[in-house]
């Protein structure tokens, strides 16, 4: 009996261990999954896999110098707007138009508007593979 | 009498035909327009105006002012922030509509593959939900063209829902009669207001509200280029629409 107990508390710690943070296979919250936007206005998109697998990105690119590590705390900042993006700011910083696609052109290539909020927003729809496309 | 099938010529579809644009003519109807791929075209009564030939065709709307928006499609961004002002501002209820966003995926396409389309009533120069009304409760205001709805004559028979090719009409159970987009005409425009409710909320200048008659404003000057091509909804159903759309 005993041993069926320890054996139940490895396998818990064991999955304890499994921060998906970290090794999640399923790339929910894979390098910060994906952040939704809804200030100034619903909604934008980001999606770090895309930022981090695809185009390689390292951590340093943007955190802390552009963003902070908590995830949607730049949206409590009142210059978090389409105006200081086109200075260079938070996505802008690399999307100017050399680096990355402008911040003032494909306007429907990050926000995903109401719409695509509300399909995000219905239980279990973040983090099963959307991408800010 | 017989008719010569065989021998029928067809009229190019950019064109009225040559019989029909003699009569509108002879009715005292002005065309008017060769922007926007020939969609600037107003067959609109103007019973008063006389012409010298049949053949003086008059670059001039027929209406005074002559509201018209255009919307530049590629800045919509689905905030949807035109809808909740239209609802607030004219009084939409939850299951109604007087104007929407659409939304278009193109999955194969390079970078960009999600696309919005605002619509609204097309306030049409030739339109067919007054046609089809039976009790004349839809009419277009001679003053400025814009289709308008008398709800006290509406019985609510929902023959110009069927009628309208752009979806634009709901019945509202309130009021007992379809509603639609006026342009705010009875809520902003005929108190002072010099914008639509939807234009005035739109944080990306999406959509521009204008006089398509005055050649200083924005709409006009938008219609009357040739650099950015300009277009309607469905022109093929030969409506007229004073919504125009174009990417820039």
């Amino acid at each position: 009996m005993k041993r069926i107990y320890v054996l139940y508390l490895f396998m818990a710690v064991v999955v304890l261990s499994l921060n998906p943070d970290t090794i999640s296979a399923s790339g929910e919250a894979f390098h910060g999954g994906d952040i939704l936007y809804t200030r100034p206005l619903k909604a934008v998109l980001f999606s770090h896999r895309a930022h981090v697998e695809e185009i390689g990105l390292s951590c340093e690119a943007c955190h802390d110098g552009i963003f902070e590590m908590s995830a949607l705390s730049v949206q409590e900042k009142g210059d978090f707007t389409m105006e200081s993006l086109y200075e260079g700011r938070y996505c802008g910083a690399c999307h100017n138009g050399s680096m990355a696609f402008s911040s003032d052109s494909q306007c429907a290539r990050c926000h995903i508007g109401v719409k695509g909020y509300k399909r995000l927003s219905q239980p279990g729809a973040v983090g099963e593979g959307h991408r800010g496309d | 009498m017989r008719l010569d099938l065989d021998g029928l010529k067809k009229d190019p579809p950019e064109s009225i035909p040559a019989i029909e644009r003699r009569q509108f003519l002879k009715m005292g109807l002005v065309v008017t327009g060769v922007f926007a791929g020939g969609t600037v075209l107003s067959l609109i009564s103007n019973i008063q105006r006389v012409f010298a030939s049949p053949e003086e065709f008059k670059e001039k709307y027929p209406y005074t002012p002559h509201y018209s928006m255009v919307i530049r499609q590629n800045r919509c961004i689905d905030c949807e922030r035109c809808l909740e002002a239209c609802r607030r501002t004219n009084h939409v209820p939850p299951y109604g509509y007087r104007t929407a966003i659409l939304e278009r995926t193109i999955p194969d396409a390079i970078g960009q593959k999600r696309e919005f389309i605002p619509v609204l009533c097309m306030q049409c120069n030739n339109p067919p939900c007054v046609r089809a009304c039976p009790t004349r409760a839809s009419y277009k205001h001679r003053g400025n063209g814009i289709i308008m709805i008398d709800s006290k004559k509406c019985v609510g028979c929902k023959a110009c829902m069927v009628a309208c090719p752009y979806n634009a009409r709901y019945f509202n159970e309130e009021k007992r009669a379809i509603d639609k987009c006026n342009f705010c005409f009875d809520t902003r425009l005929s108190k002072g207001e010099r914008l639509t409710a939807c234009a005035a909320a739109c944080p990306t200048g999406a959509r521009t509200f204008g006089d398509l008659s005055d050649p200083s404003s924005d709409v006009y000057r938008m219609v009357h280029q040739i650099e950015r091509p300009v277009w309607v909804l469905r022109a093929e159903v030969g409506t007229r629409p004073n919504v125009f759309y174009m990417k820039a």
